[in-house]
């Protein structure tokens, strides 16, 4: 059973369609890419799953629970990390997880032990300063502490790379990495590169349905092109090997820069092994022969547009 | 006021000076350790903690203090 | 229940770091000095005012006078500075998103209307309790012949329209986004009293008489009993502001 399922949700501000159907199934213990442009709607998803907004129509269940709006029940098996999280200035961090831990029920023990392993885990473990003097990072980081405090069954964050430094990126990748064996993790974002580093599966969400949705491995092999990259020794030979009778066909696509040559095929049918053998039929030999993968960006380009 | 009555009125004066420049001082104090504003400036938030009785540190600390 | 408590905690920790807690009480506290110590200065600033030959005799002061003072100063300064200190109540928190975290922590968005309540009552009450026993202190002091009736009654008068004032203050918070609004609200409530009190049917049912007939009381020249339906009204109407803004607030997008 998914930890996460989402069933056909609309949502409209004014009269800005911004969810149309939208459909998402999370699985436990994954960490889940949300992907999508600005505006695309990712947020508002967020937010409906938190009970902070009220969908205009469709359901929304965490860990089998349905989502109300107000007052979730549903929340405490939620931690949330918003974009830019806000934190009483005038606290510490230790103060701050108190009384996130006293709200969550945890018990005084509880919440001393919880709270220093989490800060020792985010790196503020003896940061005594007020959250007020604190950097866009660690207000991140402490974001993260405060979201794992109550040991969420589904951790949600909302874009929590995007307004950090490169190092700070990396640490908060790394918190969330660390994370992975204890909870499910959603995380949105427009950064793919993030996306590509931890995460094992991914949504695009385009248009207020999902356009893309699987493992990272499945939705490559699903897109992939049936392109080479050749590259040549000269011009002459990519020239001549672009104009070989046998890839005249409608079936296949050249395109030549240079001594480079890129070869799409349309259907399945023919692979590199054709490739090959007219190769060798012309006694080329090629200084370099690859299969295209798809990127990320490539696909992403590829539903967005 | 003759001193007779200035000795009369002690016990009212004394707790009284301390309770306003307690209130101006640590307005003032805020209002130059953190020069930032909701709205305003440094100059107008000194004038104002300083010469507003009691009003004048209660707006600020209500609506003049900034963010830290 | 537990959020309740952890987050009432919260908002007495807030009052005292941002200061405000310490602002109302040193203005109570000056205002408990200040009354009688007014009252008894009067004649002697009105007479160094006149110096062109004009003789103004006003009467040898009593507690009475003192306790005008408490009454004015309380009411028209106190409740402002009370009503300005607490007016970012909400908005303070909803315009940064600092609730957010804590509500996605399962604390109840009833629990954080009820906790604010509390808190602002607690701080307004403490204010007043300390402002009327420096006056009481001083007045016994300065004028040891001032005798009062119903002089305990008339202050509770006095604490209730706080409450009542608060709840609207409350109330209007949940309505508006800015501490702006939420100010122009209650003070709307209050003109509203105030234009209202015209009418002298009204004035019975007026919670505004909570705060304007105090002086009344202690000359004996109001009754008691004339206030019983005013204190009823302002009960029921604080009750209905403060399950009001529970309502709202729990239907409000964040």
């Amino acid at each position: 059973m998914g930890v996460l399922e989402i069933r056909q949700l609309y949502k409209s501000f004014g009269h800005h369609e911004v969810l149309k159907g939208l459909d998402m199934d999370v699985p436990e213990h994954s960490i889940f890419g949300f992907v999508g442009q600005n505006g695309a709607g990712k947020t508002t998803t967020m937010k409906i799953i938190l009970g902070l907004l009220k969908p205009d129509s469709g359901s929304v269940t965490v860990c089998g629970e349905k989502v109300t709006y107000g007052e979730s029940k549903a929340n405490r098996h939620i931690g949330f990390l918003p974009d830019v999280p806000e934190f009483y200035g005038y606290m510490n961090p230790m103060e701050y997880l108190k009384l996130c831990g006293e709200i969550a029920g945890l018990s005084k023990t509880q919440i001393k032990s919880r709270s220093e392993e989490l800060l020792e885990l985010v790196g503020l473990k003896d940061q005594k300063k007020r959250i007020s003097g604190f950097s866009r990072g660690m207000k991140q980081r402490l974001g993260i502490a405060q979201a794992l405090l109550n040991e969420p069954k589904l951790l949600i964050c909302d874009e929590p790379t995007s307004a950090l430094d490169p190092i700070g990126r990396k640490e908060i990748l790394d918190i969330l990495l660390a994370a992975k064996g204890k909870t499910t993790i959603v995380f949105s974002t427009h950064i793919l590169s993030d996306v590509e580093r931890i995460c094992d599966r991914i949504a695009v969400l385009h248009d207020g349905k999902l356009a893309l949705c699987g493992t990272l491995s499945e939705i490559k092999e699903r897109h992939r092109l049936h392109g080479f990259i050749l590259e040549f020794e000269n011009e002459e030979a990519a020239s001549c090997f672009e104009n070989t009778e046998e890839l005249k066909q409608p079936s296949i696509s050249l395109s030549r820069d240079g001594s480079t040559v890129k070869v799409f095929m349309k259907d399945g049918g023919m692979d590199g092994h054709f490739l090959l053998g007219v190769l060798s039929q012309k006694r080329i030999v090629p200084l370099k022969f690859a299969v295209m993968e798809p990127t990320l960006e490539s696909l992403f380009m590829e539903v967005v547009r | 006021m003759d001193s007779a009555m200035l000795k009369e009125y002690l016990p009212f004066l004394i707790p009284l000076v301390i309770a306003q420049y307690a209130l101006a001082i640590t307005a003032l104090v805020h209002v130059l350790r953190h020069p930032r504003y909701r709205f305003g400036n440094k100059v107008m938030w000194v004038l104002i903690v300083l010469f507003i009785q009691f009003i004048g540190p209660a707006l600020y600390f209500a609506f003049g203090r900034g963010e830290e | 229940m537990k959020g309740y408590f952890a987050f009432l905690k919260k908002e007495f920790f807030e009052y005292t770091k941002t200061y405000k807690l310490f602002i109302m009480l040193m203005i109570f506290i000056i205002f408990g000095i200040t009354n009688p110590l007014i009252a008894k200065l009067m004649p002697e600033i009105v007479g160094s005012l006149v110096t062109d030959g004009v003789v103004i005799t006003l009467p040898e002061p009593t507690a009475y006078d003192a306790w005008a003072q408490f009454f004015k100063n309380a009411t028209q300064m106190g409740l402002f500075v009370m009503v300005i200190l607490f007016s970012g109540v909400l908005s303070s928190e909803l315009s940064k998103g600092t609730l957010i975290n804590l509500l996605t922590k399962g604390l109840s968005r009833t629990a954080v209307i009820l906790s604010k309540y509390t808190c602002m009552v607690s701080v307004w009450t403490i204010s007043i309790s300390l402002c009327f026993g420096l006056t009481y202190g001083y007045t016994a002091y300065l004028f040891p012949q001032g005798e009062t009736s119903n002089l305990l009654f008339s202050v509770f008068c006095l604490w209730l329209f706080g409450l009542f004032l608060l709840a609207a203050l409350l109330f209007s918070a949940t309505l508006t986004r800015s501490s702006y609004g939420g100010l122009l609200i209650t003070g709307a409530v209050v003109v509203v009293c105030m234009v209202m009190n015209i009418i002298p049917d009204v004035h019975r049912y007026n919670p505004i008489s909570l705060a304007t007939d105090n002086m009344g009381l202690i000359m004996n020249s109001t009754e008691v009993s004339s206030l019983y339906s005013t204190i009823m009204i302002s009960c029921l109407l604080s009750l209905i502001f403060v399950f009001l803004s529970v309502v709202i607030f729990r239907k409000k997008q964040l």
